[in-house]
């Protein structure tokens, strides 16, 4: 009674928000502490990724994003094109771009009546996602500080347009949707599951 | 074979429109999303509208501060004690949660009462939970500062977006639709 058939080939059981609960009970803290544990390789793999990403829009190849060796968290924007006294622009917190992980596997994991096989399976194509999103969080961090954070260097370097693309585009990218794209991308695999294919519109 | 080959067609136009309900609730949630922070954005909605209401969030925390013994002194949206000081920004209002909450609650397809009671229930527990955390945040400031940085930026907004999202998923699962529209179980 409590199972039904899908599109696919597998059997799955229906969605039970009381098994949800527990799932996301049991799945927060194993995932979290994975994340932990990560997070100093991916902070380097998004550091290095990223200040390739960023040449993608320069030319010369002037920006260096440095991990910094204070804290293991953070990351420097350098340009080489500034005089050395200045060359260290800024630091950004690089944790903070990606802690939407740990919501990302928690919500993948605890999906009720859904087999392992399938729910790693749909993780795993969220994670690989997410590694765009981060990159593209680093792209506009950077590009966010040349545009409106330099003074009179921004306004010689970025118009108006340009200022206001990169300045809301991070103000959005980094709060609303860098915490919605963990619901976005669970919305995305398991809408379906909440049935919002058989609902009349309203 | 001929028949056979009608019904998958028909299968597949059933899956296709299915599908196409799944994309129009994404791209109608992060429409609405982008929309409504590009909204409160505006200098004057957030002179006007988002800085008193984080003032009176950082006024209830005072108060609740105190209630917990806390030597708490606001101004606008600062609270400070002897001991620690923070000021309440866009960001740790509750309003991302709350707008990520609005944006998937109209967008997802349902009767406008089960709406206005999804909406209405939102915002009263995401707010609690907001409350919730700039407390525990003033805490975690004023007794365990080196955990300040780790506990604001990556465990309470997982947890104010967690809860969020488990409230919409619970609005969506037994609030939302009518009980005869629910899938059927074979």
């Amino acid at each position: 009674m409590a199972r039904r058939r899908t599109s696919g080939a597998e059997t799955e059981g229906a969605f039970s928000f009381r098994r949800f609960g527990i799932g996301l009970a049991a799945a927060a803290l194993p995932v979290a502490a994975v994340w932990l544990a990560l997070t100093p390789t991916y902070n380097r793999f998004l550091v290095g990724a990223g200040e390739n990403v960023v040449h993608l829009l320069e030319s010369p190849d002037v920006t260096g994003l440095l991990p910094s060796l204070d804290d293991r968290n953070y990351a420097y924007i350098t340009r080489s094109d500034f005089p050395p006294a200045r060359r260290r622009v800024t630091s950004f917190r690089v944790t903070d771009l990606h802690f939407n992980l740990v919501l990302l596997g928690t919500l993948f994991l605890a999906v009720p009546g859904v087999p392992w096989r399938r729910r790693l399976e749909n993780l795993g194509w969220g994670l690989l996602a997410a590694v765009f999103f981060h990159l593209l969080l680093v792209l506009f961090r950077v590009e966010f500080v040349y545009a409106t954070q330099l003074g009179a260097w921004s306004h010689d370097h970025y118009g108006p347009f340009a200022r206001n693309f990169w300045g809301l585009g991070k103000h959005l990218l980094d709060l609303p949707l860098k915490l919605a794209f963990p619901f976005v991308m669970w919305a995305a695999f398991y809408l379906r599951r909440l049935g919002v294919g058989v609902i009349p519109t309203s | 074979m001929a028949k056979k080959t009608t019904e998958g067609e028909a299968t597949e136009a059933r899956e296709r429109r299915s599908w196409g309900r799944e994309v129009r609730f994404l791209a109608l949630f992060v429409g609405l999303l982008a929309a409504a922070f590009t909204f409160i954005s505006w200098t004057p909605v957030n002179d006007r509208v988002i800085e008193p209401f984080t003032a009176g969030i950082a006024r209830a925390s005072g108060v609740t501060l105190d209630l917990l013994g806390q030597d708490v002194e606001m101004r606008g949206t600062v609270i400070e004690s002897p001991r620690f000081a923070v000021n309440i920004r866009n960001g740790c209002n509750g309003v991302e949660a709350m707008l990520i909450f609005l944006s998937a609650v109209l967008a997802f397809p349902a009767p406008w009462r089960s709406r206005a009671l999804g909406l209405l229930l939102g915002v009263a527990v995401i707010q609690l939970v907001n409350l919730l955390r700039v407390v525990a945040l003033f805490l975690t400031g004023a007794y365990f500062p080196s955990w300040f940085d780790t506990s604001h930026t990556v465990v309470w907004q997982t947890v104010v977006i967690l809860s969020g999202v488990v409230l919409w998923i619970f609005w969506a699962d037994r609030l939302a639709r009518p009980r005869s529209a629910a899938p059927a179980a074979s």
